[in-house]
């Protein structure tokens, strides 16, 4: 934000600038926020060491030491750089995280290793060094992110980065658990869905801006059905088919699911047009059932979902695990570190730190912290969604609640899956699961909105700017 | 006029009507998350397949079941790795006891009870409490109404027979033996040294000693089932004790004919011609007279008052039972019969009847108290570390009025002791008790020798012990059935006195 | 329950307590915001009353909630057309800037009037005052509470 005395007219083409003249602001609600933060996960640690340990003292400090030093660094370039974004995403975000943490140093260690320069990492380490490049990212993109140009302007571009990057997977991709998900470039593997997740967002919320008097006024019926025009349906077809190769080429129907979900929310904010939702969801799940009938996979799933007890052994190991991890830990939970019953020296759910973190943290927290887990991430939406409803146009606006549905939906997909309300896929828990590639991509997300809701709050420009203003948005034509 | 509305709405409302779905979906996820770890928290915290459950079978002790005189007929011993199995007191209580192996599961009152035993039930204040105790399992103690002492007779009396005895007290629905043989050595299951070789023989043996023939066996009742008949008969005023049919002596010589078919009875040369009423007719267990009786009450009365004495469903106990029939409603008739002649058939216990024996125990029983049934339980308190809880008597039907209870009652002591009945059931009476009762003979339409069947209940002015005894192919239920009864009676009445 | 455990299950309800702790300075502090909010722009700010409009379109009564940025004209782009020969296809802008209603001429044919008054190139607006872009006279009032 530069000073207020100058015109804050949105530059054309304005590149992230490096800061330049630093006017550093005061943020005392995040500093306030991000106490309670430190205080809350130093009694969390406590409250864990003498789970595992036995004794009433901080479990492992160092990391959480490194930890709440990085969270405190992020508020302090914050400050300096004098930014109005928004003051409660660092703070919840950063709860998520450190939750996050606490329950990978919890998990047994081995489950992920690295090994760097001699010692081996364990993964709790792991996790920390995700989180702090998380930190660092998001924070980096809030304060340097003056501009949405870039990414308005070369939504197509965008587009076609984000189809590059799914057939890519396709062909590249290597299968984990008979889902084609990650990909490996040189040493790196990642997920390029959780990637994708952001492209989509930004490549809607060009085209539907743009497109949105289109979308609102103009009608085709078919019968008894008012629809826009047919052209402009075509990307709500194109998504259709995207979501579906998904399902059959990645096996990935979380991210089918997420995909689909956001897109639909989108084109619902953007049009008010709840007809467009309601024959993308009959497209959606007309698309699902034949699915289930052609592919096996999905079928089991479904089984799997409706009657997980009907093969506790078995196919329904996970979320009969998961759902027994619920029930042993109640109302109020069994304490961190006393939860999660081994069996032959495994935590008795599979792939509990990065499909199941809900359920260990049900089982160790219960009830009463699932819900105010639930009601972070409810913060992390409301807060998008504000910075939408706030933005000073419609491509901000629909971009900031494209990123709060992104994280929001998925966080939703994956609690509901842990909790039998849906079928079980494998996305992450956002800030929580353990994962590189979910924790910056989330973090591009968290950057982003901190971003755009310092343009959230900013007034209109004066009545004289507005000329110029209208004349660099939209060309007059001739008359 | 007020026309809200620009041509570009903002985008503000549709924002909101998003975060209204959203937090409405997040509400669905709370309430999942409190249905599953409160609402089914303490049902699935004792799932079979819950970690914490396999760990604590191993080294939480369970509790003990005892029985009515205080013997203690469950013991927790240490293997070779340190980790507990249960042994048991004898082969006779398994079918009632059960087992609980690691390998093969839960059965009987280990499974019934398994949330007890284990110590994992509880209220949910004690559920929550649990939590800040050191030691957070409570198993419990069962207390059975069973008594080791009769369970023991009884098998002997069965001895190398495959049958059943059931013996309960009419007063209060307390069963006192559930017997069946063979009968297996559950300790042998429960061992791990000898598990897998004593289960793989016992699901191979041919003459089935794993399955509870007192609760599970459904078999063909015969003459036993009358009594069923006479309680719909006069439950439902179809019938009275002095009901008479006047074609019932002529057709004892070539049958009563029913739609063609024709039903036979082999007590001419005692009675003759006389006409017969309830009591003589249960005295010589006239099939006739209740053939007829069957087609005056109706298909749908019999049903009616079979379903009251628990029929047509599984009876609510603390084991499961076999649902008993008294058709399989395969027909149209009321009722579910086929046609007169499977009525008629089935009014005297052939037909498509099938009955447990711990359904006729209660027959019996209903008898015995004067009409009302009482519902049946074997265990009669828990106790754990936070004192203990009763199981007291509860009333699980009135089935019939007094007076015709009474009447049914006179009936069956004159089987037994009747100058006629004393012929066709011996053995059955208890020396200077008077004794009620009625025996049966179960035809399998030529597939080898019927079952013997016995159900009464001593002593008969008050009676404190019903019984119904089965033994598979074992002849005519005068002759084996009746004696056994005979006897188990005798030693109940003494163990009580 | 022995001391020791109970200092653990101390610990242990304290970090849930503030889980909930700060949940609720959260939420104070979205309320505190959307306070602020109320008082600025983004919601709705405030509505345009049709009182006279000899052609029809828009029809007398008619009311329109307006953005920060609301355009008038007789050109169909406007966000509020204004059919009447003596408007301009581009004839004025409103805005809300800070804690008022400007009015912008967009150099039109015929001027816009506040008040029966020609204004130069910007005025400030009140509510309750009527705005004339040719013959249809607009007033600005304050925005239903909703």
């Amino acid at each position: 934000m530069t000073g207020a005395s100058r015109p804050a007219a949105p530059r054309p083409v304005e590149l992230p600038r490096i800061l330049g003249d630093i006017h550093p602001r005061p943020r005392w609600t995040e500093t306030r926020l991000l106490l309670v933060v430190a205080v809350a996960l130093v009694v969390g640690s406590i409250s864990l060491g003498a789970g595992l340990t036995g004794r009433l003292a901080p479990y492992e400090p160092t990391l959480l030491v490194i930890y709440l030093v990085t969270l405190a660094g992020a508020h302090v370039a914050n400050v300096l750089a004098g930014r109005r974004s928004d003051e409660v995403l660092l703070p919840v975000v950063g709860l998520l995280g450190g939750i996050s943490l606490l329950l990978m140093q919890r998990l047994p260690q081995d489950l992920v290793t690295i090994d760097v320069a001699g010692s081996t990492l364990g993964l709790g380490a792991v996790q920390l060094i995700w989180l702090v490049l998380a930190i660092i990212v998001a924070t980096t993109l809030g304060i340097v992110v003056r501009s949405d140009s870039w990414l308005r302007q070369y939504k197509y571009t965008w587009a076609a980065a984000g189809i590059a990057l799914l057939l890519l997977t396709f062909v590249f991709g290597t299968d984990v658990a008979g889902q084609r998900l990650s990909l490996r470039i040189g040493p790196f593997a990642g997920q390029p869905s959780e990637l994708l997740k952001v492209i989509l967002v930004v490549f809607l919320a060009g085209y539907l801006s743009e497109n949105r008097s289109l979308l609102i006024e103009q009608d085709t019926r078919i019968g008894p059905i008012r629809l826009p025009p047919l052209p402009y349906l075509a990307p709500m077809v194109a998504m259709w088919a995207i979501a579906l190769l998904i399902v059959v080429v990645q096996r990935d129907l979380g991210a089918a699911l997420l995909f689909f979900a956001v897109f639909l929310a989108l084109v619902y904010a953007a049009t008010g047009r709840i007809s467009l939702v309601v024959i993308g969801a009959i497209l959606f799940f007309a698309g699902s059932a034949l699915m289930a009938n052609i592919f096996p996979h999905v079928r089991d799933r479904i089984d799997i979902w409706l009657d997980p007890f009907a093969d506790p052994l078995g196919s329904g190991y996970q979320v009969v695990q998961s759902l027994l991890a619920f029930a042993r830990g109640g109302l109020i939970g069994v304490g961190l570190g006393e939860g999660l019953p081994t069996v032959g020296g495994r935590p008795p759910i599979p792939e509990v730190h990065t499909d199941f973190p809900l359920a260990a943290l049900g089982e160790e927290l219960g009830l009463v912290g699932v819900i105010a887990i639930l009601g972070l991430f409810f913060v992390v939406i409301e807060r998008g969604l504000r910075i939408g409803a706030a933005a000073a146009d419609d491509f901000r606006a629909i971009l900031a609640t494209g990123l709060a549905l992104v994280v929001g939906v998925q966080a939703f997909i994956i609690a509901a899956g842990n909790l039998k309300v849906l079928p079980l896929t494998g996305v992450t828990l956002p800030f929580v699961s353990y994962g590189g590639s979910s924790l910056l991509v989330n973090a591009i997300v968290v950057g982003l909105l901190l971003a755009l809701s310092d343009r959230g709050v900013e007034p209109p420009p004066p009545p004289s700017g507005v000329r110029r203003w209208r004349d660099r948005l939209r060309p007059r034509r001739a008359r | 006029m007020l026309v809200t509305g620009t041509r570009k709405r903002p985008l503000g409302r549709t924002i909101v009507h998003v975060a209204v779905v959203l937090a409405l979906a997040f509400g669905v996820l709370a309430g999942a998350g409190g249905y599953w770890a409160v609402v089914r928290s303490s049902d699935l915290s004792q799932s079979p397949y819950d970690p914490a459950v396999i760990a604590a079978s191993r080294r939480v002790p369970r509790g003990d079941i005892i029985d009515r005189d205080g013997n203690v007929l469950t013991h927790n011993e240490k293997d070779a790795n340190g980790e507990l199995y249960r042994s048991y007191s004898g082969d006779e209580i398994s079918h009632v006891v059960g087992y609980a192996s690691p390998r093969y599961g839960r059965v009987g009152l280990e499974l019934a009870y398994d949330a007890e035993l284990s110590g994992l039930a509880g209220d949910p204040l004690a559920d929550a409490l649990r939590k800040f105790g050191t030691n957070p399992y409570d198993p419990k103690d069962l207390h059975l109404s069973m008594s080791w002492d009769l369970q023991r007779a009884s098998v002997s009396a069965l001895g190398s027979h495959r049958g059943a005895v059931v013996m309960l007290d009419p007063r209060n629905g307390e069963v006192l033996a559930l017997a069946s043989t063979p009968t297996y050595d559950a300790s042998a299951i429960t061992n791990p040294a000898t598990a897998d070789r004593a289960f793989q023989s016992l699901r191979d043996d041919a003459a089935q000693p794993l399955l509870p023939r007192a609760t599970l066996g459904r078999y063909v009742p015969g003459s036993v089932f009358k009594i069923v008949t006479a309680i719909a008969g006069l439950g439902s005023r179809a019938i009275t004790p002095d009901t008479t049919y006047k074609e019932q002596p002529p057709a004892e010589k070539d049958g009563l004919l029913v739609e063609g078919f024709r039903i036979r009875d082999g007590h001419h040369p005692q009675t003759g011609d006389a006409l017969l009423d309830l009591t003589s007719a249960t005295e010589v267990s006239c099939n006739i007279w209740y053939a007829l009786t069957g087609l005056e009450t109706g298909g749908e009365q019999l049903v009616a008052y079979a379903d009251r004495l628990g029929f047509g469903s599984s009876i609510p106990f603390d084991l499961p039972t076999a649902p008993s029939q008294v058709t399989n409603e395969s027909g149209s008739a009321p009722g579910g019969f086929v046609d007169d002649v499977e009525l008629a058939n089935a009014a005297y216990g052939q037909g498509e009847t099938f009955v447990t024996p711990f359904q006729m125990a209660l027959v019996a029983s209903t008898i015995a108290n004067g009409g009302d049934l009482m519902k049946p339980r074997i265990v009669t308190s828990i106790s754990g570390r936070n004192g203990s809880r009763q199981i007291g008597p509860s009333p699980m039907a009135h089935v019939l009025a007094p007076n015709d209870a009474a009447a049914i009652n006179r009936a069956m002591v004159r089987a037994v002791e009747g100058p006629l009945g004393r012929q066709f059931t011996t053995g059955a009476k208890v020396p200077g008790v008077t004794t009620a009762g009625k025996s049966g003979t179960a035809e399998l339409g030529g597939r080898g020798e019927p079952h013997s069947w016995f159900i009464g209940f001593a002593p008969a002015e008050s009676p404190t012990v019903a019984i119904a005894v089965l033994v598979e192919q074992a002849g005519r239920g005068a002759e084996v059935a009746a004696p056994i009864a005979g006897r188990l009676l005798a030693k109940a009445l003494e163990t009580q006195r | 329950m022995d001391a020791p455990l109970l200092m653990v299950w101390v610990v242990r309800l304290l970090f849930l307590a503030l889980l909930y702790f700060f949940l609720a300075r959260v939420v104070r502090s979205l309320l505190t915001d959307l306070r602020a909010a109320a008082r600025q722009p983004g919601a709705s700010l405030g509505r345009l009353i049709v009182v006279d409009s000899p052609s029809g379109d828009p029809e007398a009564g008619r009311s329109f909630d307006l953005d920060a940025i609301t355009t008038l004209g007789r050109d169909v782009n406007n966000a509020i057309v204004v059919e009447d020969p003596f408007a301009s296809a581009e004839h004025a802008v409103l805005t809300y800037r800070g804690r008022g209603w400007y009015v912008e001429d967009l150099g039109s044919t015929n001027g816009t009037f506040v008040n029966g008054r020609a204004i130069a190139s910007v005025a400030p607006l009140g509510f309750g005052d009527e705005v004339s872009i040719g013959q249809v006279r607009l007033r600005l009032e304050r925005a239903r509470s909703a």
